[in-house]
């Protein structure tokens, strides 16, 4: 017990002695590629996916941790380097192994949006029944602006059996009118109700928020309109056109301020008719 | 008269080979009360503590996928624990016996040296199929836990659980061809060998393609044929997705597993019987 006690405490002083670790060595490059290590793995490959999955959500969770707002489809700043071949590890090891194509779809398009489309493919090449990767591949395209591919997607994804209704509605709406909220708040709607992680129900739920937050604001610069064309200027405080925010029920604070969805008050740029997001706000600002 | 002959030899062979398989039945019972009095067992203890720690903690690690960690560790544990106990005891079981001179005694008795290799071959057997069924059933208590109640993976983790114990049992006959002529450290290494070629069989065959001359293509085709083929019974990561195999495979694969051992055990009886322990 005394020999433990002596080796535990000279740990802590070896600890203490240390130089401090590097931190760019997190990023440094994995040394086995997928395809060793699914060859050396010894039909271990499903355990070691399993580590290399955990690696990946371990990666992410170190970087994020100072960043604790930071929705997980804009973790851009973060320099995740490393992510894409951890993933691509992890699936080239279990093949079968869902959820880390799915993490790629979300979460790499903000890194690398040529990595997250290549993983995703190799999903659906190796899951050809997993209509849930087709719609992940269609909103990485529709983020990228390419309804027509987006469309594909959401298409051949509803012809596998077991697909919901959605994904053949999704592909019409791609279709006509890619671009639109109404759009966004379906895939953000089926993504909330879809998936099991609740990173990325956090997300999409952030995502929905938002998307009412745009849809107030735009109402708003209406009543400022109105306001302006009633009065012929902008009004410089909230009070002034509290009434009317009050008599249409929209939810305002004590100072008069209109509420976001998240329940921050909107900030009004005095005198220009603007209104902006509270730096407080759970909102994401873009 | 000629009849009466007959049906003495007949019964004389019938209980000749009654009392062969109650020798070797002993030579087994023995060689099982052997293991459990070396302990050998006590590793379920560390797998026990392995799954309960695995799933209590891995939730917070696996972003939700702890049913799939606990099937990939536990039959992963189950596979390796299992390698370790068929290497390191299969290759003492008879240098273990020639050490003690033991294997005296056993010799100047009615005991063939097949009878007796098969004996302490199916006694480590029956000591890993404890061992298996012990780890399975804590793994489908690991997911009773994590799942709160029933789930849909305990019912296919068993098959992959099948052919871990086939994987094993010709793992135990190739270390026992190998302690049948060799020392217990040369055999360890040489089947753990066999355990890690045996796992790259399908790029013996793609070498063995790429290969420009014949004789070499005629080599590593050979090679693949020759070792085993243990890359088919690795069927874990498929049970963590609830995929269980097609009874025509576990049926093949039994059957491959039982020529090879056959003809295993065959090979080693052979060295064994021409081995001279003065």
């Amino acid at each position: 017990m005394i020999g433990m006690a002596c080796a535990a405490l000279l740990v802590h002083r070896i600890d203490t002695l240390r130089p401090p670790e590097d931190p760019n060595a997190i990023d440094e490059s994995l040394y086995v590629n997928g395809k060793m290590a699914r060859r050396i793995s010894l039909g271990f490959n499903g355990l070691a996916a399993d580590w290399y999955w955990m690696r990946s959500l371990q990666y992410v969770g170190r970087k994020i941790i100072n960043a604790q707002d930071l929705p997980i489809d804009r973790l851009e700043q973060l320099n995740l380097k490393l992510l894409a071949p951890l993933l691509d590890t992890a699936t080239t090891l279990d093949p079968e192994f869902i959820d880390p194509y799915e993490y790629a779809a979300i979460v790499l398009p903000a890194i690398d949006v040529n990595e997250a489309i290549r993983i995703t493919q190799k999903g659906i090449e190796a899951n050809p029944n997993a209509w849930r990767l087709y719609h992940h591949l269609g909103y990485i395209y529709w983020q990228q602006r390419d309804y027509r591919a987006a469309s594909e997607m959401y298409g051949r994804g509803a012809q596998i059996e077991g697909a919901p209704p959605w994904m053949e509605a999704m592909k019409a709406k791609m279709a006509a009118d890619g671009g639109s909220r109404a759009t966004a708040r379906e895939i953000y709607t089926r993504m909330y109700e879809q998936s099991t992680d609740e990173k990325v129900k956090d997300m999409a739920h952030k995502r929905l928020l938002q998307l009412d937050s745009l849809d107030q604001r735009d109402s708003l610069r209406k009543l400022f309109a109105a306001y302006q064309a009633r009065t012929g200027k902008c009004p410089n405080s909230w009070k002034e056109i509290e009434p009317v925010l009050r008599a249409l029920r929209i939810a305002v604070d004590a100072s008069g301020a209109p509420l976001d969805p998240g329940g921050a008050a909107y900030v009004l740029r005095a005198g220009a008719c603007e209104v902006e997001l509270n730096p407080a706000s759970e909102i994401p600002a873009k | 008269m000629e009849s009466t002959a007959a049906i003495t030899q007949s019964t004389t062979r019938t209980e000749s080979r009654q009392g062969k398989l109650w020798r070797i039945a002993a030579i087994a019972r023995n060689a099982f009360r052997e293991a459990v009095r070396d302990r050998v067992l006590y590793n379920l203890v560390l797998f026990m503590l392995l799954l309960t720690g695995a799933s209590i903690f891995i939730g917070e690690l696996s972003g939700g996928q702890e049913r799939k960690v606990i099937v990939d560790l536990g039959l992963s544990a189950m596979l390796l624990f299992g390698v370790f106990i068929a290497i390191f005891v299969g290759v003492g079981l008879v240098y273990k016996e020639i050490e003690r001179r033991t294997i005296y005694a056993v010799f100047s008795k009615p005991v063939g040296r097949g009878e007796f290799l098969v004996g302490k071959y199916l006694g480590l057997c029956l000591t890993l199929l404890v061992n298996v069924v012990v780890m399975g059933v804590g793994v489908s208590l690991a997911l009773l836990y994590v799942s709160r109640g029933w789930d849909s993976l305990i019912p296919t983790i068993w098959p992959a659980v099948l052919l871990i114990y086939m994987e094993l049992m010709l793992l135990t006959a190739t270390a026992l061809l190998f302690s049948s002529f060799s020392s217990p450290a040369l055999s360890a290494l040489l089947t753990f060998m066999v355990f890690i070629i045996g796992h790259f069989s399908a790029d013996l065959k793609s070498l063995a393609a790429s290969m420009g001359s014949t004789s070499a293509r005629w080599l590593f085709t050979g090679l693949y044929y020759l070792l085993p083929n243990l890359a088919n019974y690795s069927f874990i990561t498929p049970a963590s997705h609830g995929r269980a195999p097609s009874l025509e495979f576990v049926f093949a694969t039994a059957l491959y597993a039982f020529v090879y051992i056959a003809v295993i055990l065959a090979v080693a009886t052979l060295v064994f019987s021409r081995r001279n322990f003065k």
